[in-house]
């Protein structure tokens, strides 16, 4: 098994896999809108100085930005 | 049944309000829900035989409400005996997220509500290369799927004449987990009547508006019991649907391999660290410019419109105090309304054209992290933004911020921009107060001017942080947005946008403009005692030398003075005297409560130069500098208008709450007397004592 990470870790350009939502009080709106264990993500824009980061949810090719915050507990699997 | 309901329910960004355009051919009007101030845009359309009431449900990601806006279509879905409760959901979906779409559906049908699919933007299906399979999509959701493109019309017949159809019973897609069977069963008892799947989202709910407290707390007590979170059970159910449909969707949808999108090549350059930023300042540069230079030109027609008419109907009238209150009051009144709606027209020209590109999102992309230490959310932009224009408009679109605290934040420091009912005083005080000279090549009042702004933008930021060390909130701040592909403008929507917001800032606002205007003229056109009914004899024989003109100005100058608006300003003149004001100021400052353009004309009137003085005018602009320039306070015996009585009083507009409809608007926004009282105390405190200071120090 690889090593696992957060998906605040993620350089731009890079993609990855989500394992787990680490976190019982984040909203339903993440899995809603595509947050969902199995979906391959790739960052597409980092917002400078610790803002938000950008991602794109390949299946769906929707963009999707979130605070660093939330990006933490977001277990991912980097490809 | 006589006028079906049939209810529109979608993702953000699928081109529902351009559909919703289409279908009720722009036959439509929008209000907002009984007790909330969510928009409602309703519209109704006759065909096959009946009248149809179509309803265009706020944008939704899921059914599980995060903001105002979901809350509506929750409510309406699932409380049986809602008024609005539809006789058909239209769910509308676009090809390259049949997904999300599909989800709202299932939720709906598993509700008990019968419901069609709509796959709009379908010419992007054929640009993305998305090949979908439509009979085996239409067996899967078991009803009917409509093809529709709302920008140029193609397929709205069909759907249409599919309005009165009853799709096939349905069978829930999602089972309930072994594991919360039992909490289900036990709060199914608390429902009989209803369908397994509500009495599972009432339990994922939370809060929910429509039940008794009873049923809410018996609910409550039943999560407790089992030890579970609305969040877990919500999370159980996307997690389930989305693997599911995953599976379903695989042999109905492909792809061709993503062609480079012209999307990411604008992002690359908009959203780039350093250029993303100066691209940004550029277009509220833009806005500004716009706001302050295009409008001029139509204000003053207005504003010569309505002083003509007024005049008219002063010379076809009789004389006496119902038509001057038509005059001087009412007409004037909504003068005073009318003449911001070229600012507001051009403000949200410029937001419609950035929400419909989808330039906004990217905003809130570069904003988040300026604005979170200050407990505001990359969302608050938009409000702040508009809020230079008016922060009427601005303190309701407020309202697509997810967190209840941060929305609260944000409505409660916006007034703190600085308006454009703000401008025409600081032209005024800072000709009068600051020398016209340069300073390092710039000209001195403009870089007064400009650092009134920054103080707006510096008192608006610093109560948010003060604010968000004071309130406590539960909900955790969080942030997710889509950022929907660039898009050209559909001008309709765009045209229609504008219309409503400016025709709603002109009935709901003007009101209380108009209301306030008539009591200030009430207050000034009577007077108790013999000085205000015999001022004509008195002012003539004091000043027997004076012309015709002349007088007349001295006796309208008198008569303010023992009107009751008059008497108001002298009884609270102990209180302003400690800012550097007279008497006069000080009936410049109650009127400006009502809105704070009103203090140029009253001043005016006050000064007795006739009560039309406009200030986009040079002449008159002359006549009224000179005239407060040679006021003298006769209470210092300085000039009136000095440098430290100037500072004072722009320190006072700057950050006082000066104006009626803002008060109105944030009582409606917040439903809180409490807040609304403390924004208007804590504004009108600061003011106050910031003027204090600044005139005890420069006097």
């Amino acid at each position: 098994m690889r090593d696992k990470s957060s998906l605040d870790k993620l350089k731009k350009g890079q993609k990855a896999i989500i394992v787990d939502l680490n976190s019982n009080d984040i909203p339903a709106k993440f899995y809603e809108m595509g947050f969902l264990p199995g979906t391959e993500i790739e960052v597409k824009h980092i917002a400078p100085l610790n803002g938000p980061i950008c991602l794109n949810i390949i299946a769906s090719n929707s963009l999707i930005a979130i605070r660093k915050s939330e990006a933490k507990v977001i277990i991912i699997d980097p490809k | 049944m006589n006028n079906p309901i049939i209810a529109l329910l979608g993702n953000p960004n699928v081109g529902k309000t351009s559909l919703f355009n289409r279908i009720t051919k722009l036959n439509q009007k929008v209000g907002n829900y009984p007790g909330i101030t969510v928009e409602k845009r309703e519209g109704s359309l006759t065909a096959n035989n009946k009248t149809y009431k179509i309803i265009d449900l706020p944008g939704t990601y899921t059914l599980f409400p995060n903001s105002l806006d979901e809350e509506v279509v929750f409510n309406i879905l699932v409380d049986q005996q809602h008024k609005l409760k539809p006789n058909l959901i239209v769910v509308v979906g676009e090809p390259s997220n049949l997904k999300r779409s599909i989800i709202l559906y299932q939720q709906a049908r598993e509700l008990g509500l019968p419901a069609i699919f709509v796959i709009n933007m379908i010419d992007e299906a054929t640009t993305k290369g998305i090949q979908i399979d439509i009979p085996k999509l239409e067996s899967l959701l078991k009803t009917k799927v409509f093809l529709t493109n709302a920008r140029n019309g193609e397929g709205i017949d069909k759907l249409i004449k599919a309005f009165d159809s009853i799709p096939p019973l349905y069978i829930g897609n999602f089972s309930i987990p072994a594991q919360y069977v039992t909490p289900v069963e036990e709060a199914k008892k608390l429902f009989p009547l209803e369908h397994e799947y509500n009495t599972w989202q009432y339990l994922a709910k939370g809060n929910v508006e429509f039940l008794s407290e009873e049923k809410n707390n018996a609910l409550e007590s039943i999560r407790k019991q089992h030890n579970l979170t609305p969040q877990v059970l919500q999370k159980e159910e996307s997690i389930q649907r989305n693997k599911n449909l995953e599976h379903a969707l695989s042999t109905i949808v492909s792809k061709d391999i993503d062609s480079k999108s012209v999307t990411n090549g604008i992002d690359k350059i908009l959203l780039h660290p350093i250029l993303g930023y100066l691209i940004f300042f550029g277009v509220l540069f833009l806005i500004f410019q716009g706001i302050y230079n295009w409008s001029g030109p139509a204000m003053d027609f207005i504003d010569t419109q309505f002083a003509d008419l007024a005049a008219y109907v002063q010379s076809v009238l009789p004389a006496g105090p119902l038509p001057d209150l038509l005059s001087n009051g009412i007409i004037k009144g909504i003068g005073g309304i009318v003449i911001f709606v070229p600012q507001i027209v051009i403000l949200y020209i410029f937001i419609s054209l950035m929400e419909e590109t989808g330039y906004m999102s990217r905003v809130v992309f570069l904003m988040d992290r300026w604005l979170r230490p200050f407990g505001l959310n990359g969302k608050s932009v938009i409000p702040l933004i508009s809020g230079v224009a008016c922060a009427v408009p601005a303190v309701m679109s407020a309202r697509n911020i997810e967190n209840s605290k941060e929305r609260l934040v944000t409505m409660l420091v916006t007034p703190f921009m600085t308006c454009s009912a703000r401008l025409p005083i600081y032209i005024v005080i800072i000709g009068l107060v600051i020398p016209d000279t340069k300073f390092l090549g710039f000209n001195i009042q403009g870089i007064i001017l400009f650092a009134l702004y920054i103080l707006g933008i510096l008192a608006a930021l610093g109560s948010a942080w003060l604010l968000n060390k004071i309130i406590k909130t539960k909900h955790k701040s969080f942030l997710i947005f889509e950022l929907p592909t660039y898009k050209f403008p559909d001008w309709k929507n765009l045209f229609l946008n504008v219309w409503d917001k400016s025709s709603s800032f002109v009935f709901g606002a003007g009101k209380i403009i108009l209301a306030i205007s008539v009591i200030l003229w009430a207050l000034g056109s009577f007077g108790p005692g013999d000085k205000f009914k015999n001022a004509e004899e008195i002012v003539t024989q004091n000043n027997p030398s004076l012309s015709q003109e002349g007088l007349d100005h001295e006796i309208s100058s008198y008569k303010v003075e023992h009107s009751y608006l008059g008497y108001l300003g002298m009884v609270i003149e102990p209180i302003v005297e400690p800012l550097g004001y007279d008497w006069k100021m000080g009936i410049g400052l109650i009127s400006s409560f009502a809105a704070r353009e009103v203090f140029v004309g009253t001043m005016a009137t006050v000064y007795s130069i006739g009560d039309d003085a406009d200030i986009e005018d040079d002449a008159s602009k002359r006549t009224i500098l000179s005239k407060m320039r040679a006021e003298v306070n006769r209470n210092t015996g300085l000039p009136a208008y000095n440098l430290a009585s100037g500072v004072s009083l722009l320190l006072f507009y700057a950050f006082a709450m000066q104006c009626m409809s803002t008060i109105a608007i944030v009582k409606k926004e917040t439903a809180s007397w409490k807040w609304t009282l403390i924004q208007v105390g804590f504004m009108t405190g600061l003011a106050y004592i910031a003027a204090l200071i600044a005139y005890q120090a420069l006097k």
